[in-house]
């Protein structure tokens, strides 16, 4: 992956008469959230990246021949499997395990 | 990797059986009409009339290819097109036994088989269907293009499940990249965590988190700054509807005004969806929100949305759009214009955003509620480049679906009755003909 962004603040960097509200990025696993999982049919995926287009938390992740979501982040809006052209995705219910 | 193809989508329920996709394919790669020919084929289901698609997908990890003994068959991983060689075929048809999707079959004319090459990249049968059943998807183009550079955004906030300006923000911040302030004044991209919050922040460019009222003098300040010292830096504010075309105005105004350069995005929700989907003046005509509620007198709201687009073309902004979610590479290719546009001038896009919290609608239905938005001209999309003066459409506004398709998937819209769908139809036509007065005087002023 190609790095766009500069490291957040080098707090040393910061003048004494700075005072910047946030330093650090927040870290929030949104996967804990789903109530469905997109499941992706390996067969059916010709990854055309419907599903990274439209994905709201862009946690779509490509593999050498298919597309599938990263489920620490996923939080199972549905949208990648109502817009993959070729229902490549099925949401099923999360179960307590 | 970084590799996505093209690919033919089909939409069963707009097919009327025509064939004139399986005429334009034997054409083109025969110049026969006959259907022996055809690479594609559809079928109608007997029992419920409904009808299905033979034809090949151009698979991932194509089953044809594994079971050909003669290694005619491979896939172009440029194209992602599985090619057949014809010299190399031994006419096994073992392949179409292997293929789960009839996408290559026999020819009992030439005693050879054949399958979809996509055209080469034009593919006749999408071109040739009128009725939107196939469509050529190309979406892979903004993924081979943008898809390893980095999201500005940290990977988890808490926007609500199917939030248009989390999807929104991120494709942005994607195209416009690091050399950028962002400003978010109150409202949900402000709230779901992008401004620091207790020392973290989920945005990783500068960001800050101006009053209401006063986003686009704050960002017309800095980009002053920047300029006196000499460092382009574009300015770039995610507003919600209240803070643009309500409490936000005047300062927007005045910025558009003086032609202070940066980047105004209006993520338009059509309400306060952050403190409890009250009303703004982009609530649209009939829509229930909690300050106009429906009753046995009210029916939602009484007022027709402010045309804020409009308003701000007539404050001769160096560049005007309209955009949807739905039709993505149309809104990077305005994001293009408004970067450029934004070293002189002031870039402001309006996205129409539907929200399913605020709107009640499934989050799955996101993209298609913001696609049949623009399908019946509730939102239609169009741009306006002021250096040239350019006004023109960027997505037919001829021959609209009716409204009820895009209302009936609303929440918000299910109390409507006749007279008041009746009205929103009307509106909507109203506004497109005032559009279309722009569009002809243009193109008069530009011959």
């Amino acid at each position: 992956m190609k790095l766009q962004a500069r490291k957040p603040f080098d707090q040393s960097t910061i003048p004494n008469d700075l005072c910047p509200i946030a330093t650090e990025y927040s870290v929030l696993k949104t996967g804990d959230w789903r109530a469905e999982r997109p499941i992706v049919d390996r067969d059916k995926c010709v990854k055309c990246a419907n599903c990274w287009l439209y994905c709201p938390t862009q946690c779509i992740k490509e593999k050498p021949a298919w597309f599938e979501a990263n489920l620490i982040i996923c939080k199972g809006c549905g949208i990648c499997a109502q817009e993959c052209p070729h229902h490549a995705i099925t949401m099923i219910e999360e179960l307590e395990d | 990797m970084d590799k996505s193809y093209h690919t033919i989508a089909f939409y069963p329920q707009k097919c009327n059986g025509c064939n004139d996709c399986i005429e334009a394919c034997a054409r083109i790669n025969t110049g026969e009409v006959s259907p022996a020919h055809s690479r594609i084929a559809i079928v109608k289901d007997s029992e419920d009339g409904s009808f299905g698609l033979a034809l090949c997908r151009q698979c991932g990890e194509p089953r044809c290819v594994m079971d050909c003994p003669a290694g005619a068959l491979s896939k172009n991983e440029d194209t992602g097109v599985i090619q057949w060689e014809e010299t190399k075929c031994v006419n096994c048809q073992l392949c179409t036994l292997a293929c789960s999707y009839a996408g290559i079959t026999y020819n009992p004319v030439t005693r050879k088989v054949m399958k979809c090459d996509m055209c080469g990249g034009d593919p006749a049968c999408a071109k040739v269907c009128g009725r939107g059943a196939l469509e050529y998807l190309t979406s892979s183009d903004l993924y081979d293009k943008w898809g390893d550079m980095e999201d500005l955004f940290v990977p988890g906030i808490s926007a609500c499940l199917g939030c248009n300006s989390e999807l929104l923000i991120r494709h942005t911040l994607r195209r416009i990249g690091p050399e950028t302030v962002v400003a978010t004044p109150p409202g949900c991209v402000a709230g779901v965590g992008s401004v620091g919050v207790n020392g973290f922040t989920a945005t990783k460019t500068p960001v800050f988190h101006p009053l209401l009222t006063n986003t686009a003098s704050m960002l017309a300040g800095a980009r002053r700054y920047y300029n006196r010292i000499g460092r382009d830096i574009t300015m770039l504010a995610f507003g919600g509807d209240g803070g643009t075309a309500d409490v936000g105005f005047q300062s927007l105004s005045g910025a558009a005004e003086r032609g202070e350069q940066m980047i105004y995005i209006c993520i338009d929700n059509e309400g306060y969806m952050n403190t409890g989907v009250q009303r703004s003046s982009t609530t649209p005509y009939g829509a229930w929100t909690s300050t106009t509620p429906v009753g046995s007198v009210l029916r939602g709201k009484t007022q027709d949305a402010k045309p804020m687009p409009v308003l701000m073309m007539m404050h001769n902004c160096a560049y005007v759009a309209t955009a949807s979610t739905a039709f993505m590479e149309d809104y990077y290719a305005k994001l293009d214009k408004a970067v450029a546009a934004a070293k002189h001038g002031m870039a402001y896009i309006h996205v129409f955003s539907p929200c399913p919290t605020g709107w009640r609608f499934p989050p799955a239905m996101l993209i298609e509620i913001a696609r049949k938005g623009v399908e019946t001209n509730t939102v239609p999309l169009w741009e306006y480049i002021n250096d040239g003066n350019e006004f023109h459409f960027t997505h037919s506004v001829d021959n609209p679906l009716p409204v009820q398709e895009f209302l009936s998937l609303i929440g918000k819209y299910r109390h409507l009755d006749a007279d008041q769908i009746d009205h929103i139809q009307k509106m909507n036509k109203r506004r497109i003909e005032m559009l279309k007065m722009f569009s002809e005087q243009e193109e008069r002023r530009a011959s």
